[in-house]
């Protein structure tokens, strides 16, 4: 292989790294002024301003079209989620009872409680 | 002579490494077009049951990997902003499984995006609330009285306000990865949020919670190449496999920020931004005193040295304020995230958490 130093690709991945560490450096000590801090928090209030301007507009637009809004849609993922996290505790749920009655087959390794008898690998004389 | 071969032997590896790269070229517009068809994999598989649920509060409890564990489980608590799969990415890169597999009892209290009805929750329903009732959750489930806990950034600050509000227990060691106390060394930060500018009662009362995309664009603002050089890697490394699999659970990750409750983002940025309560012994947590000092137990604290989220400065003071006697802090290389996930952490940041907990988990 080329050595590093006539290595194109070596040449281009040194360049590159030189670059990001520049213009990170350089937008670092821009965006450390005072001003850049004024200027972004008067764009950033006037753009959270009209966005939220916005979304109540859109949200009026689809209830009168009779379309679902995306906070709607949102709300019924996060149910489907709840339903599917109420679903998981059952299921933990009857493992657990089907452990405590002697129930067999624990194919998927839920029902076996392990002995909380470990040692540290020291006091095991460096085995585990 | 000798320089006739050297420039035989130059040319020689020159057209080598033209031919690699052709063939790279070639594997990378094949793989391209597979990375644009094709969805990421999905991290966070470990096995696990979700044994408790409230509002953005989820408690997993991780199926043991061994017939013999520690005694004492352990509660991970995981940044307020970010998922808790950067810990479980994929086999073999997942901090959760090696923890698994050595022996460790492991539950983890992750976030969901809070609702707009939870706009209301402030640093004292995680502190007093959430933590305390997923402790009392591992207690009951694991029988055990004693419980360690592992906070992650925001979610060591977390750990650390409800240690110094739980002096008697039942937390029985602390562990904290990259957790900042000093408020006014998170430069950027405190720019972003200076108070003569940034009129946080403003945006919390016209937004309610903080949106995901305003959290990640300041974060992205920290290192603002980082993203466009990540593409360009991307695009270099894309014949590779391995490379295109860890980049895409990163980028996922990064990409799945989550809101902040509005009245906690207002607390946390008068109390600990403007007024830095921690660091000045002040903060006091639903009319409860939180000083460091007041942190007895066994405490760890691994901090990395190229951090740019929260800089060492930001960090140091914890270790040197706590009440403990049994303290420690490391210095590991590496940054926020590449000190817990990725190919640093498993060499150099997991066998060390593994070596101080084992020891005072039994």
């Amino acid at each position: 292989m080329a050595n590093k130093s006539n290595d194109p690709v070596e040449v281009w991945h040194t360049m590159l790294g030189e670059m990001e560490k520049g213009f990170n450096s350089f937008a670092t000590q821009a965006m450390s002024s005072p001003e850049f801090s004024k200027v972004m928090n008067q764009a950033g209030g006037m753009a959270a301003g009209a966005q939220k301007q916005f979304d109540g507009l859109m949200e009026k637009y689809l209830v009168g079209m009779n379309l679902p809004s995306r906070s709607q849609l949102v709300s019924m993922a996060e149910r489907l989620q709840a339903i599917e996290a109420q679903l998981s505790e059952i299921k933990t749920l009857l493992s657990r009872m089907q452990g405590k009655t002697g129930g067999a087959d624990d194919t998927d390794g839920a029902l076996a409680k392990p002995r909380r008898t470990r040692r540290p690998p020291s006091a095991a004389g460096g085995a585990q | 002579m000798n320089a006739a071969a050297g420039s035989t032997l130059d040319l020689a590896s020159v057209s080598e490494r033209i031919q690699t790269e052709v063939q790279r070229a070639i594997q990378r517009s094949i793989k391209g077009v597979e990375y644009i068809a094709s969805s990421g994999p999905t991290p966070g598989a470990t096995p696990k049951d979700t044994i408790r649920s409230r509002g953005t509060m989820q408690l997993y409890h991780y199926r043991p990997m061994t017939d013999e564990i520690y005694r004492i489980p352990v509660l991970i608590v995981m940044a307020t902003t970010n998922r808790g799969y950067i810990l479980d990415l994929a086999p073999g890169q997942s901090l959760i499984e090696f923890l698994l597999k050595r022996g460790y009892d492991i539950y983890m209290l992750d976030w969901t995006a809070p609702k707009p009805e939870e706009k209301n929750l402030r640093l004292d329903d995680y502190v007093l609330g959430f933590i305390p009732e997923c402790v009392r959750a591992v207690q009951e489930d694991s029988g055990e009285t004693d419980v360690n806990i592992v906070g992650y950034c925001a979610g060591g600050m977390l750990s650390t306000l409800y240690a110094s509000t739980h002096p008697d227990g039942p937390l029985k060691n602390l562990v904290c990865f990259t957790t900042p106390i000093d408020f006014t060394q998170m430069k950027m930060f405190q720019n972003f949020s200076d108070r003569r500018y940034f009129d946080v009662d403003r945006l919390v009362d016209s937004v309610g919670n903080v949106p995901a995309e305003m959290i990640m664009t300041s974060f992205d603002m920290l290192r603002p190449a980082a993203r466009t050089m990540g593409q360009i890697q991307l695009w270099e490394n894309i014949w590779n496999d391995e490379y295109v699999k860890s980049f895409r659970m990163m980028d996922k990750w990064g990409a799945d920020t989550l809101p902040l409750a509005g009245e906690y983002f207002r607390q946390m940025t008068k109390d600990l931004m403007w007024e830095n309560k921690i660091f000045n012994d002040t903060m006091t947590v639903g009319g409860r005193e939180a000083r460091l000092a007041n942190i007895k137990v066994p405490i760890l604290h691994i901090v990395a040295e190229h951090d740019h989220i929260v800089p060492y400065e930001a960090a140091r003071h914890l270790i040197e304020r706590v009440g403990s006697t049994d303290k420690e802090e490391v210095m590991l290389k590496g940054g926020h995230v590449s000190l817990v996930a990725g190919a640093n952490a498993v060499k150099r940041m997991w066998p060390k958490l593994d070596s101080w907990l084992s020891e005072r988990s039994v």
